[in-house]
This record gives structure tokens, sequence and C-alpha cells, in this order.
């Protein structure tokens, strides 16, 4: 004769039934292990985008089985897997990494993994992780395309600069002052479109993570000068007194990017130009520090006011006071500095008052033991 | 060793070949550094610049990425600047930080030049700064 189950062991298999009905219907790869990061449960999607089979994962240690792998095609490290730090830090991790299927092929995946805690005690985690490859597919294509109208847009801006420029410089023939100032506002219209090219192609390059950095070591010092040679005329226009100083005894080395220091250097020296009233003040200094570089570029012009240092770094934001005053702005060229400086290894942050002007700061990590400058 | 000889306008005076598919750019280069004495020649992909160096030796060539028939990262696999240690490669081009720009070094240019920031002035910097980099076979 069957002994009926007690009631309240039927409503415990009801609740891990419905446990499992409700796992095993998430729309997405799902993965769940104990504290010791071994798999207790997979859904069946999360097996189809594997190639796995249950068997195949259950009480297995998922940082070995799975293995994860990061853009450059490299295994991830224990520590830096994101199962490691929900573990660790007791909160949710969401990146985009690959895996590797079961038949060793990649694949890329954006997922979100937390602990399941109880009474603060981390005694599982949950992952959940959606195949993206069509989006990664689209983001390529989307970045190859911006790259090629770049490049078709600057073709016949090439021409038009070159061109302009033959004539100022007499290749054709004379010209009179008056058609030389208009030649010059040609140059400059199209010095102002390529930079908006420039821009956005850095941009989508950051978004899309296609940048390429190109380092070697180098002053920052000459960087900078190069940039006050090349931004001089637009200060004197101001009549703003552009200066640079290097301070300290250690060297302003680092290992960088030549062009991408410069791209930063332009945009902050600029902008301090842009936004500050004829006969002004912009300075840059250099300090070479133990571990890093610091540069700041200073100004005494108009300022950023207090309610919008939060969205300085933002995509399109321009502060109220500038838009008001100054039209030709894209809103792009602090967030472009802050990608750019994120690639380098650097950091950036600012104090400012409306009215009182402003200090940009940033840094640039060093790679090697500081050594003096001989000529500082 | 022979060193370049300068013209009066204190320029290195040197062979320059200039590969660009955009007709208007080839032009203007030309008269550019036609008027500073150089002798250049003009090719308008890589196949042609190829076939011009059958009877053309240049110091210096001005070389685009993006051309048809052949681009210059492929002219510059098929010509070799191991075997011709002399020659400088100026890239002349409008695709700024990209990956062809750091394969174009691998394979050995000397330099990287963005076509629609560069006035022509600099350019004759530039290519002095190259030819003056290290020594290189006279000049015609």
């Amino acid at each position: 004769m069957n002994n009926p189950q007690p009631a309240v062991v039927i409503q415990a298999e009801e609740q891990r039934a419905q446990a499992e009905a409700l796992f095993n219907s998430i729309g997405e790869g799902a993965i769940a292990t104990d504290e010791f990061g071994r798999i207790t449960r997979i859904n069946p999607i999360a097996l189809e985008l594997l190639g796995y089979r249950e068997a195949d994962l259950l009480g297995e240690w998922f940082p070995k089985k799975i293995v994860a792998l990061n853009e450059q095609d490299v295994a991830i490290n224990l520590i830096d897997r994101p199962i490691t730090k929900a573990f660790l830090t007791g909160r949710s991790v969401t990146e985009k990494i690959f895996y590797r299927k079961k038949n060793g092929q990649h694949l890329p995946v954006q997922l979100t993994i937390s602990p399941i805690l109880l009474d603060d005690r981390p005694i599982g985690a949950i992952e959940v992780f959606r195949d993206i490859t069509i989006e990664e597919e689209i983001d390529r294509m989307k970045s190859e395309f911006i790259s090629l109208a770049s490049h078709q847009l600057r073709t016949p801006l090439s021409a038009i600069k070159t061109y302009s420029h033959m004539l100022v410089d007499g290749y054709m023939g004379d010209v009179t002052p008056a058609q030389k100032k208009s030649l010059r506002t040609i140059i400059g219209a199209t010095n102002r479109m390529n930079e908006l090219i420039s821009t956005l192609l850095n941009i989508t390059r950051i978004e899309s993570g296609t940048i390429v950095i190109n380092p070697r070591m180098l002053r920052v010092d000459r960087a900078a000068e190069e940039v006050i040679k090349e931004l001089c005329l637009a200060a004197s226009e101001k009549t703003i007194d552009l200066s640079m100083a290097v301070s300290g005894k250690l060297a302003t080395s680092v290992k960088t990017d030549n062009l991408i220091l410069k791209e930063i250097i332009t945009n902050l020296v600029s902008n301090a130009i842009k936004y500050t009233n004829d006969g002004g003040t912009v300075s840059i200094t250099i300090r070479g520090r133990t571990k890093d570089v610091l540069i700041t570029v200073a100004d005494n012009g108009w300022g950023i006011p207090r309610d919008a240092h939060d969205q300085v770094f933002s995509k399109f934001f321009r502060a109220q006071n500038t838009v008001k005053r100054e039209t030709t702005g894209t809103g792009l060229g602090l967030y472009l500095v802050k990608g750019l400086l994120d690639r380098l290894g650097g950091t950036i942050w600012f104090d400012s008052a409306e009215g009182q002007g402003t200090n940009f700061y940033f840094t640039l990590p060093k790679t090697k033991r500081p050594v003096r400058n001989l000529d500082t | 060793m022979v060193e370049f000889k300068y013209n009066n306008k204190e320029h290195l005076v040197a062979n320059i070949l200039i590969v660009e598919d955009d007709k208007d750019l080839n032009n203007a280069y030309s008269i550019i550094l036609n008027s500073q004495d150089h002798t250049v020649e003009s090719a308008f992909d890589g196949q042609e610049a190829l076939d011009k160096l059958n009877n053309f030796k240049p110091d210096l060539i001005l070389l685009d990425l993006l051309m048809p028939i052949m681009g210059g990262l492929e002219f510059l696999q098929h010509f070799d600047l191991k075997a011709h240690p002399a020659v400088k490669v100026l890239i002349f081009t409008n695709m700024e930080n990209s990956p062809e720009v750091a394969e174009s070094y691998k394979l050995g240019a000397h330099r990287c030049i963005i076509k629609s920031w560069t006035a022509p002035h600099n350019l004759s910097r530039v290519i002095n700064e190259a030819l003056d980099s290290k020594p290189i076979p006279t000049a015609a």
C-alpha cells in the first residue's frame, strides 16, 4: 500500500517544479550556480546557444567548463570573470564577452550575473545571457559605413582646401587682398568641417571599440607645443594670451598615442579659446609626477554653471550660458575627450564657476620609472 | 655619399612619385612639387605606380591608400620597402587613425599625413623632413 505524501512535501515539490518551469521559460540563456560556482541549473536556450547537453554541464565548475574570452580572443582570467566579480562585490555585473561553445566556435554574448544573497552571504549566482552576434555585426557595419562616409566626405574637402591654399599662395597668379580674405574664409570653413568629421569618426570608433592606439614614448610638453602652434592664430584673433609652462622636475614622458593626445589637448584648448572673451588668458601647465603626468588647461572665460557640472562629459551636452553666446559647438568635444582618455588609461576632472573661468585637469599614466628632464 | 641638392627656395630636390586616384588632388600636388623643382611623376593607382617604377626611380612616394585597381597597402606589399631602404613613403590619406594606417607603418611607411588637414606649405615641410631624415641617393 502506498503511503500518501505529506502535504508539506507536495507543496515543496510543486514550488520546485514551478521554479524549474520559471527558470526554463526565461527567454534568454540562463545558468545558475551554487556558492562555489558549480552549475546547478541551465535552461534550454543556454544549452542551445552553447551547444552542450544538460548532462555535460550540471555539477561542473562554471569558470572551467565554459571558457570566456575577451575581444582579443584571449581567455579571461578567473579573477576577471564576471562570476568572480559578482561574488567578490556582491553586486550584479553586466559585460560583453565571448563564450567558447562546445564545438570550439566563439559566441559573443551580453550577460548579467547576479549573486544570490541570503543574509548578505552569497549562496549562488544566476547569469542571464543573450547572443549578440547580429548586434555586433550591425555595429561593425555601422562603423565601416561611417568610416567610409567620412573618407568620402573628406576627399572633396581636401581638393577645396588644397586649391584654396594654392590660390592664396599665388600658385595660380596674383590675388587681391579681398580675394585672399574670401579664400581664407573658405579654408576656415573646410577646417571646421574637417573637425566635425574627425569628431564623429573618433566617437564612432570609441563607441565600437575599434579606435587604433599606437603608443610610443613621447614628451607631453612637446605634443602641447605642437597644438599651441596650430591654435595660436585662433587665440590671436581674439587677442587671447595663450601660454604653456612645464612645472616640476620630473619627466613629462609617457608611453601613449601622439595623435590622440594632441586631439585631447586640441579639444580642451580650442574650447578654452572659444569660451573665453577677447583679451582673456588660456594657459597649459604640464607637470611630471611620480606615476603620471598632470596637464592643466586653465582659462578665465565664461565658466560652467554649477547645475551643468554633472553633464559636462555627456554626449551632445552644451551648457546654457554657451548655447546663448556661441552657436557653433556640437556638444561632442568633451564627450570625445573623456572617451579618448579612457582608452589611454587617463582621468579627467575640472573645477569651474560661471563667470570665473575653468580649469580642466587630466592625467596620463607613466609606464616607466620617471627620470629627470635634463632641459627643464 | 652624395647629398641632396637644395634649390634656391631652401627645398631639397628629389624624384617624387605621386600615387593618388583623385585627379584634382594629383594635379594639385604635381603643380606644388614641380614649383619646388622636384622631378614629379604621377600614377592614379597602385598598379600604375608599380609600372612607373620600371623607368622612374623615386626618392619619395606620396601614396594614397584607398584607390581602385590596386590600393596603397597592396602596392606596399608588392613594392617591398625593405628591398628599397632608400625610398621614403609618405602615406597621404583621409583615413585618420585607421587600421589601414597602422598596417602601412608595419609595411615600412615613413609617416602618415591626413590630406584634408594638410596645407601645401605643410606638405612641402613634411616632404623636406622625410627626405632629410637619412641619407638617400642623389636627386635628379
